[in-house]
């Protein structure tokens, strides 16, 4: 149950089927991301693969028939067209052709009536179709997948085939449960579903003693995650200066030097990032302060090099030398960076009482320090706006609310009004009506006293990260076996009797590392169970305001007015 | 154990756990004990397995202490193993479907039209070329022989132009299939051309060891009257009418080609292009093949160079410092060989002023370069080193003292679990027994394989004989190790001084054992 490996293991498989040889990897724009999420350039040099080509380029017709040709492409029917163009004048000698998901039959004819130069060698579906952002973790690069709170055709369709591929290159043929009162959860269940039985030849794999699950949950369940401000690694940087198929722009920071303009962070390649992805923004500072120590000590140890004995040793620690000088500086300048972010706009603060009013119920006297920080001038406007966001989706029900006066106040700050409305629309796609969870624990009285018992006893340690999504919980129960089946029913017949080891989680509406960091936390404390998380996307809260804008598109607020407007 | 080497046990052995007890007496005990108790075994493997795992673990943490290479590969591991959660199991290739066979079926469905009709039409030239009489008269009886012509009544325009024939566009016909066009729609096939079609090895005579193209190998010298257009053959315009009243004389002079239609040739031409580009290596390849060969024998060399270094660099006597230096100076040499190769691919046509290599080509040598250079950037500039002469001495002797008092540890734990183990054997409590055999299911695994692999289990005969069959044992052994360093075969003396090493100690440890009781 690693995407990772799943998706390399593939991408292995492509270049050694082919054998020795210069090889040309031609791709489409998101098989692309695919397999650069995985495999490093360099990794790739060694696999003999020297070009990489885009299907969709168009360039000049230039024909090496010396190179071998891998084509990994979504089957689109545009990839089929382009494929069954460039097979009619092939450009290079031999063409191994995998499709990252199933294929109709149709289009493989096609294909075959193109090849006049009988230049292909294989054609297979190798399904990696999907990004794989960690081992646990993957995403589809699908920014609003909803509209008008409904699915939206085209990106249910690839919700469908990223999910199957997963199942497929993990080989788990799951029991699939689904968020009650989610319909888009439900229809992308029913898909997957339609999928496996009609594919039934496809998902027979040896049987394990306990049945796999897949879970589809909502992310209208839990919309104040992903409005949080976050303090570990990964997180953080997604936060403060977005993540993009692991690589993240610092074209914006002033004064950045030419190479650091886009680093990449993957923990496949980078040591340094692996080690510190769940880590708390303070122990990363320390740690960057002994790779500074430890680096310079080298550099120091290398500056004197006088005799020839000196220089070789030099030469010889080379490749470590360059290596963890490349990790320092990208280090350094994100961490860096990350934490001018942090004093400029008074996120400390702003963490503080966003993790208190998602995790306490202390309403007057949050509401205070919320109008507070709005007439702080240092506070940015988003930050500002998702204070209230959060105040409102909490306090909805509460008797006392006063969101129009923040609202107001927020207008009075001049905060632009797509924004104030967007805490309209938040509430509506994320409110009470929309929820079947109690995600303030505020409903039972008596899971509310266990829950703060419980909080008194392990104590909080770091007010920052006060909040556990709502996904750790629903997991938790999941794998005691106790998940509610009038929540999360299963569809169709079978019923795993006995609780679930290996469980893949997809959250329709996008996940976030936060979710990612809990689902890493249940993986390594509960043994035997093994849990792969996925989402449309993968959200900040910046994405997450384009995906609600998105799916509120042409939908009457019902459950919300705007009294004032 | 008759594949360990030839290894014979002697002794009073138990036939379950091939342990030798000594005397009658003990071994019946013991082997009713099996009997009894399956569970004994068990827990004596345990105790096995845990000195063996103790010495293990100990022999990690010196190579981690004196091998910089190990150290970075441990922690890199170990680092990998933060961040993967414990729980990732290893795993295997994700499912795929195959449609390779569909597709070629559908393929050649499609394809074997065409192919029967090249087939037909290549089997016609070579049934022309066979003896075909250089008399024109008897020449054109013959090419009608082989393949009828289409009656000239039939045609009355040039199916390609769609002209009228008349006197000064006379009818041809198509050699291959028979058809009919008029002069200027033919296409013409030189005989050597022909040839080398039917013939693969007369091509290779004609145009040597060089590749040359189809255009290139229509020298003017084959075609009775010159064209300007090479590649097609077609004359022009202006000469058309002379041309056919030379065609008669043409004929008389004897026709140094085929007349073709434009469809034969067509499919003439796209079987030679495929056949050309099959076999087609442009000196890139070449090179690059060149340079793969290199890696292959460098990665070859480096693993067993590795090999060597870390054992001497940890004090063992399994290779010697000569023979590892010979290693490294061939690496070395292998990698100045990929650096030159690989820079020489990099600059490759670049000095060519009329087509220097453009785009996707240039790019790729240059690839190639940047792959050449990590790969001995990370394969071979980071060799470790090797000690000298002096520092390997020291290191043996240091190796030779901790293996000793490892071993008196060992021993005295050994001795000291064996007295537990019997204790407990004593009270005869299986409750005890079930937590031990719980406790520890990767123990049990582990002392499972070790044994298997090492042949660590057999505690074999004690003799008071000086003609101890273990140490005749080890001097076979020591011969074996001698030949194989004679002749050069490092993997396999790497198995026999394991091998040898293990027996030392095996001994070493029954020596202890009779000496103390």
């Amino acid at each position: 149950m690693n995407v990772v490996a799943a998706v390399k293991m593939y991408v292995t498989r492509m270049a050694e089927d082919s054998g020795p040889g210069m090889k040309v990897l031609l791709m489409d724009k998101q098989t692309t991301s695919i397999v650069s999420m995985v495999y490093g350039q360099s990794e790739i040099l060694q696999k003999e693969v020297y070009l990489f080509e885009r299907i969709d380029s168009g360039g000049q017709h230039e024909s090496m028939k010396h190179l071998k040709c891998i084509t990994f492409l979504r089957p689109t029917k545009e990839n089929v067209a382009l494929l069954s163009r460039e097979l009619r004048y092939p450009r290079y000698g031999v063409y191994y052709i995998y499709f990252s998901n199933i294929i109709a039959k149709a289009d493989i004819k096609t294909l075959a009536e193109s090849d006049e130069q009988e230049v292909v060698r294989e054609v297979q579906e190798f399904y990696g179709d999907y990004l794989a952002v960690s081992p646990h973790l993957f995403s589809l690069n699908i920014t609003a997948c909803a509209q008008g709170l409904a699915w939206n055709h085209a990106h249910q369709q690839r919700s469908v085939q990223g999910i199957t591929a997963v199942l497929l290159s993990l080989k788990k043929c799951p029991f699939i449960r689904y968020q009650n009162n989610s319909e888009m959860a439900k229809r992308l269940a029913e898909k997957i579903r339609e999928v496996l039985s009609k594919e039934a030849s496809l998902f027979e794999f040896r049987q394990t003693e306990v049945s796999p699950l897949l879970l589809i949950l909502d992310r209208r369940d839990d919309p104040v995650t992903p409005l949080l401000n976050q303090w570990t690694y990964q997180a953080m940087v997604h936060e403060l200066l977005t993540i993009t198929n692991n690589r993240v722009s610092l074209s914006e920071v002033p004064g950045i030097s030419k190479d650091l303009k886009e680093v990449v962070l993957s923990a496949e390649q980078d040591e340094f990032y692996a080690n510190n992805l769940y880590s708390n923004f303070g122990e990363i500072g320390q740690t960057i302060k002994e790779l500074m120590e430890e680096f310079q000590k080298k550099a120091k140890s290398h500056q004197k090099v006088e005799s020839i004995a000196d220089m070789k040793t030099f030469v010889e620690t080379y490749p470590q030398f360059q290596k963890m000088s490349g990790t320092v500086s990208k280090h350094v300048t994100v961490v860096g960076e990350l934490s001018s972010l942090v004093t400029r706009h008074h996120l400390l603060e702003v963490s503080e009482l966003e993790q208190e009013i998602a995790c306490q119920n202390e309403h007057s006297q949050q509401l205070q320090r919320i109008r507070k920080l709005i007439g702080n001038s240092k506070v940015r406007d988003n930050d500002a706006g998702r204070l209230v966001m959060l105040y409102a989706l909490h306090y909805e029900k509460h008797t006392n609310n006063d969101i129009v006066g923040l609202v107001d106040a927020l207008k009075q700050r001049g905060v632009p009004e797509r924004f104030t409305k967007l805490i309209y629309s938040v509430m509506e796609y994320g409110g009470t009506h929309a929820r079947q969870s109690d995600l303030f624990g505020t409903q039972d009285a008596v899971v509310k006293i266990t829950k703060t018992f419980f909080k008194g006893l392990s104590g909080v340690e770091n007010v920052y990260t006060q909040h556990n999504p709502l996904i750790k919980e629903t997991l938790e129960e999941l794998i005691k076996g106790k998940l509610k089946e009038s929540s999360f029913p299963y569809l169709g017949n079978g019923q795993l009797a006995r609780r679930p080891q290996d469980v893949i989680v997809f959250m329709v509406g996008g996940t976030t590392y936060e979710e990612a960091l809990a689902v890493h936390q249940l993986n390594k404390n509960n043994f035997g169970v093994r849990i792969v998380l996925g989402g449309t996307t993968i959200h900040n809260s910046g994405s997450f305001f384009e995906e609600v804008q998105q799916a509120m598109q042409g939908v009457t607020r019902r459950h919300m007015r705007t009294r004032n407007s | 154990m008759a594949e360990g080497g030839g290894e014979i046990l002697e002794g009073f052995l138990c036939p379950i756990c091939k342990v030798d007890l000594g005397t009658a007496v003990q071994l019946h005990a013991h082997f009713q004990e099996h009997t009894e108790d399956q569970d004994v075994l068990k827990s004596l493997k345990d105790l096995l397995g845990k000195a063996k795992k103790k010495i293990l673990k100990l022999d990690e943490e010196i190579f981690s202490t004196e091998c910089e290479e190990q150290a970075r590969a441990s922690s890199a591991s170990h680092l990998m193993s933060s961040y993967n959660p414990v729980n990732f199991e290893p795993q295997e290739i994700g499912a795929t479907r195959n449609y390779t066979s569909s597709f070629r079926a559908l393929r050649n469905s499609r394809m074997e039209r065409y192919a029967a009709e090249t087939n037909k039409l290549l089997i016609r030239l070579d049934k022309l070329l066979v003896d075909l009489p250089t008399d024109p008269v008897k020449r054109k009886a013959y090419e009608q022989a082989v393949v009828p012509w289409i009656d000239d009544r039939d045609v009355k325009l040039c199916p390609t132009c769609a002209k009228h024939f008349h006197v000064a566009r006379r009818k041809h016909h198509c050699r291959l299939c028979g058809a009919i066009m008029c002069h200027d729609c033919t296409q013409f096939l030189p005989l050597s051309l022909a040839k080398k079609m039917t013939n693969p090895a007369f091509g290779h005579q004609e145009s040597g060891s060089t590749r040359i193209s189809i255009a290139a190998s229509f020298s003017p010298g084959a075609v009775s009257l010159p064209t300007p257009n090479l590649g097609l053959l077609r004359r022009s315009n202006s000469s058309t009418s002379l041309n056919s009243v030379l065609s008669l004389v043409d004929t008389i002079t004897g026709e140094q080609h085929f007349r073709l239609c434009i469809h034969c040739k067509q499919l003439l031409d796209t079987h030679e292009k495929l056949k050309e580009s099959r076999t087609l290596k442009p000196i890139i390849s070449q090179f690059y093949e060149r340079l793969r060969s290199y890696q292959m024998e460098a990665d070859q060399l480096a693993v067993m160079y590795n090999n060597m270094c870390q054992s001497l660099n940890c004090g063992e006597s399994t290779y010697n410092l000569m023979n590892a230096q010979v290693v490294r100076v061939k690496l070395l040499k292998l990698a100045e060989s990929i650096d030159s190769l690989s820079n020489k691919i990099a600059i490759l046509g670049t000095k060519d002023v009329e087509n220097p290599p453009r785009g996707k080509s240039l790019q790729l040598q240059h690839m190639i370069r940047t792959a050449a250079t990590s790969y001995l950037r990370e394969q071979l500039v980071a060799l470790p080193t090797l000690p000298t002469e002096a520092q390997l001495k020291a290191l043996q002797n240091q190796r030779r003292q901790e293996v000793s008092a490892r071993i008196q540890q060992e021993k005295q734990l050994a001795a000291l679990e064996a007295h537990q183990a019997e204790m407990q054997r004593k009270r005869d409590s299986p409750q005890r027994k079930d937590i031990h055999r719980s406790s520890s299911p990767g123990q049990h695994k582990s002392a499972d394989q070790v044994m298997s692999d090492t042949g660590w289990g057999p505690e074999a005969a004690q003799m008071f004989d000086s003609e101890d069959p273990m140490i005749q044992q080890m001097n076979i052994i020591r011969n074996y190790i001698k030949q194989a360093r004679a002749a050069h075969k490092y993997d396999e003396v790497a198995t026999l001084e394991q091998n040898l090493k293990e027996l030392k100690e095996e001994y070493w440890r029954q020596q202890q054992v009779c000496d103390e009781p």
